[in-house]
């Protein structure tokens, strides 16, 4: 087990007017676990990821990782753990349309003052792996959207990350670029032996994970694991989305 | 609806208006002071005797000040419509009408100028006692400065409200027609390096000569009433300056940050990779700006610098004029002491030296000519034995050297050269003497040039003519009545010497006269009988204050001005900009480097004005500091200048932060 989320809850706003992002969730994720979270619009998935990636402090609760309680950090030990552990995508990419492909991808490994000979190295080897040599030298609005979250992984991956985190990767894609993406991800997930925890609210994108587990109004309802076939396993998500009911397969959702 | 939309992108820009509000409402504020006080029932009471001329200069500088608070307006107004760029491109998209959107951006510039000028007339509500007093104080005059404000003048300001906020409204309405016309985005600056570098490297050419020229300004400037180099240096440095800023800033700014970027060991270390990038950009936006700022910073000091010299150098034409309250020969002493006995002056100080009058004769380079005239001689021990104020503005000589002073064709530039080869009658020829234009008792009690000589020369030589200085210091005026100084203006001439020229200097003799002569020939000289400061030392002091206050006044405003203008260019990013530095937190980059990166944009853009502008202004000392060290005073001015200009700098950042911190929660 690597991570331990221990009764975490989160408010936003004050009193009357108060939010109940996330409210007492337990959760626990192995090493080199491919975790969805799904959950309609408003679930609190985003909430979640950003309480267990640091981003955000919890107001109860405790998250573990490897052993080291996070919530007892100071900021800006989080801040480092953040940078050196974790990688992130999010559906609007977050890239900057300034650098071209190649200064995007190594961003992560010139803030940490990487040396330059590791730096070519870690990046050579990444646009191999996602197969996306020959973009290096491009702007950025020169690229397909696909392209753009494809660069971001990369981006998100280069620094060896041990855990990554995404929240709606697929939410801007079509349904091929979403393919193909989810198909790298899956690729890290088994060769990298990434942890991976992936926020959805699509279906067909959470069929790609090991596991899933149901959030609605800011608690687990329930969870999923994949039994080894993902057209059982999508029909089995596909189900239980009907059941937690509000979340239905074609919303579109409009948070980022 | 409508209402809402202003009302949101009036708060969204709440930190940029709020500065341009101040910036604006203060130069209102001033304008409606400098009105009022110029016809305030108080200023014409108490500086009865200056008749119009408070009134007529405020009015000028009102307008003078109302004028370029204008175009100040009109420039900034312009930013915030820009920055609105993508807002109203997204209405139209929207689908509203293009002519709402105008009338949007119409009535959003009107309601800021309301409400700056509501600010500004408080502001002045306010202070106009604060500044009256303060004027009063710089002006030395003692009276209580009684608020004021005339219907004319209410109307007025509101005329000049309501013509300046329509145009302003109106100009800001057709720049946002003109967005909506031509919709093509973010302008992408072509870099052209091949035009860049040359342009770069002919503006530090530009730059250097005109350092170099400054160098030699300070050498030649003494000449300037003979020769035309020092205005020929001072017209190429202006241009050298102004051009070759303006190459440097477009030519080397992204050069260097170019280079810094390819560098790949700098550039890949930490958030350089994005700085650099970053950075430029804002550069290549802001080039003009910068370049503005710079050149109005260099002409801000030129400015102080002019007004600090202008003033020394009336106040030392003052000083060597009347360095005594009253002053008097032995002709009239016994007359004027009497006098001073019954009107209850308090003596603070009296003075008295015996004097020889005696004919020289020497070449002149100034006027090129030989000359022959009577002189007047002090020896070394009396020179030194009167107050230090007589002496300070001459240059320092020692008990074996001469030193000739002598009246001033200009009261900016001295020409301090030394004279060589004076005959005088009956005595050894002097080889050199030391030039100064300050004289001990004032001026106009000499009829001719004076000259200090070491005691035993003084003692040795003969005199055509002996007399005997008085001065006196009071404490509180001397208190002579109207009906005295008309006794004593039958004294102002004490007596005339007719001098009798002949072909050696030996053979020429002055005759003494009591009676002025009937026909003035040319050779007659006339010893004054006495002098006096009187009204005039008052008058002196209040035009200093007063001048000084107008001065003051200008030089904040523009620096108010500038500064505004850089904060301003700084907060308004744009949207896309500001995107990136939130793209960079959520990717996981520290605060504190994020910090950094406007840190650094702040500093840049604040700092590489006034570095030019101070390389600039170097040259303005060199027209009046030539010879002499840089004076204190000057040091101190420029000091306070950079100071209050740094204040916006450190305030710029702190409000940018904020913006940008503000952005990341959303
Ligand atoms: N910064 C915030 N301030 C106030 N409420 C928030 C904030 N972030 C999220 N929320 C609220 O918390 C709930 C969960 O949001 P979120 O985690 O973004 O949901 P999801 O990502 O599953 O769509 C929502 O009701 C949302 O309105
Ligand atoms: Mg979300």
């Amino acid at each position: 087990m690597q991570i331990a989320v221990k009764n975490i809850s989160k408010d936003f706003g004050r009193k009357r007017n108060a939010v109940h992002a996330i409210k007492d969730i337990s959760l626990e994720v192995d090493h080199g676990e491919f975790l969805g979270i799904m959950g309609p619009s408003g679930a609190g998935k985003t909430t979640l990821l950003n309480m267990i990636s640091t981003n955000e402090r919890p107001d109860h609760g405790q998250i573990v990782i490897d052993g080291l309680d996070l919530t007892q950090l100071h900021d800006r030990d989080q801040a480092k753990y953040r940078r050196n552990k974790m990688g992130f995508i999010y559906q609007s990419f977050e890239l900057l349309d300034s650098l071209n492909v190649k200064e995007n991808v190594i961003l992560p490994l010139a803030l940490n003052r990487a040396n330059k000979k590791l730096i070519e190295e870690r990046f050579n080897y990444m646009m191999q792996l996602l197969n996306i040599e020959k973009l290096s030298d491009r702007a950025i609005d020169e690229l397909s959207l696909g392209q753009r979250q494809i660069v971001a992984a990369a981006r998100a991956l280069i620094n060896r990350p041990e855990i990554l985190f995404a929240d709606e990767p697929t939410g801007s894609l079509d349904s091929k670029s979403a393919t193909i993406l989810l198909n790298y991800i899956q690729m890290v997930n088994e060769k990298e032996k990434t942890t991976i925890l992936m926020a959805t609210h699509d279906a067909f994108t959470a069929s790609y994970c090991s596991r899933v587990v149901f959030i609605k109004d800011g608690v687990i309802f329930s969870e999923i694991v994949n039994p080894g076939n993902r057209d059982k396993f999508f029909e089995q998500i596909i189900n239980m989305q009907r059941t937690i009911g509000g979340g239905d397969y074609f919303n579109v959702s409009k948070n980022y | 609806m409508y209402r809402k939309i202003i009302k949101r992108s009036l708060s969204n820009m709440r930190d940029s208006y709020l500065i341009y509000i101040l910036a604006c409402s203060f130069a209102i504020g001033i304008y409606g002071i400098l009105l009022s006080i110029g016809d305030s029932p108080s200023v014409y009471i108490a500086l009865h005797w200056w008749d119009s001329f408070i009134y007529d200069i405020t009015n000028i500088m009102s307008s003078l000040f109302a004028f370029f608070a204008f175009i100040y307006m009109i420039y900034v107004g312009g930013f915030f419509v820009k920055q609105q760029r993508n807002e109203f491109l997204t209405f139209e998209k929207l689908g509203m009408q293009r002519w709402v959107i105008i009338t949007i951006s119409f009535f959003q510039t009107a309601i800021v100028q309301a409400v700056a000028w509501l600010i500004g007339l408080m502001l002045m509500l306010v202070f106009q006692k604060f500044m009256g007093m303060l004027l009063f104080y710089l002006m030395q005059v003692h009276f209580n400065f009684g608020m004021y404000l005339s219907w004319d003048d209410l109307w007025l300001i509101f005329q000049v409200f309501l013509i300046s906020t329509l145009i302003l409204s109106v100009i800001n309405a057709i720049k946002t027609m003109r967005i909506l016309q031509k919709k093509q985005r973010r302008t992408i600056v072509k870099t052209r390096w091949w035009l860049r570098i040359p342009a770069g490297l002919f503006g530090v050419v530009l730059l250097l000569s005109a350092q170099v020229a400054t160098l030699y300004l300070f050498k030649d400037m003494r000449t300037i009433s003979y020769s035309s180099r020092p205005l020929m240096e001072v017209a190429y440095i202006m241009v050298a300056d102004i051009f070759g800023t303006y190459l440097v800033y477009y030519g080397f700014l992204p050069t260097i940050l170019n280079v810094m970027e390819k560098m790949r060991s700098v550039s890949y270390s930490g958030i350089n990779l994005f700085s650099f990038k970053y950075m430029k950009e804002r550069l290549f936006q802001n080039i003009s700006i910068l370049w503005f700022v710079t050149e109005l910073s260099a002409l801000a000091l030129a400015l102080l610098t002019f007004c600090y010299f202008g003033y020394q150098a009336v106040h030392q034409n003052y000083n060597s004029a009347y360095p005594f309250e009253l002053a008097a020969n032995k002709d009239t002493v016994k007359v004027i002491g009497g006098e001073l006995k019954k009107s209850d002056a308090k003596v603070k100080g009296s003075y008295k030296t015996d004097v020889k009058i005696n004919l020289v004769s020497y070449y002149s380079k100034s006027s090129q000519s030989y000359i022959r005239q009577p002189m007047t001689f002090m020896s070394y021990s009396d020179y030194k034995s009167l107050p230090k104020r007589m002496r300070k503005y001459n240059p320092k000589i020692n008990g074996h050297e001469f030193l000739k002073i002598d009246y001033n064709s200009s009261i900016m530039y001295h020409n301090d050269s030394k004279e060589h080869d004076i005959e005088v009658k009956d005595a050894p020829m002097i080889q050199t003497a030391k030039q100064g234009h300050s004289f001990p008792y004032g001026s106009s009690m000499h009829f001719g040039p004076m000259m200090i000589v070491p005691n035993k020369y003084y003692k040795n030589m003969p005199s055509e003519v002996k007399d005997t200085f008085y001065g006196w210091d009071f404490k509180k005026g001397d208190r002579l009545s109207k009906q005295q100084l008309h006794k004593l203006g039958n004294y102002r001439d004490a007596y005339y010497m007719k001098v009798d020229f002949k072909s050696s200097l030996a053979d020429s003799t002055i005759e003494v006269m009591k009676k002025e002569p009937n026909k003035y020939e040319a050779a007659t000289y006339t010893q004054a009988g006495f002098l006096r400061q009187g009204n005039l030392k008052k008058q002196f002091r209040q035009g200093g204050g007063f001048y000084l206050f107008i001065v003051a006044l200008f030089s904040i405003a523009l620096l108010v001005a500038l500064g505004s203008v850089l904060t301003l260019r700084i907060l308004l990013r744009d949207d896309y900009q500001s995107t990136q530095l939130r793209t960079l937190q959520k990717i996981g980059v520290e605060e504190s480097e994020i910090k950094g990166i406007i840190r650094r944009e702040n500093t840049l853009t604040f700092l590489i004005p006034i570095v030019f502008a101070l390389i600039q202004s170097f040259a303005a000392i060199a027209m009046f500091d030539f010879g002499r060290h840089i004076s204190k005073n000057i040091v101190l001015i420029y000091a306070g200048y950079i100071i209050l200009y740094g204040m916006f700098g450190v305030i710029s950042f702190q409000v940018s932060w904020r913006g940008v911190k503000q952005k990341f929660k959303l």
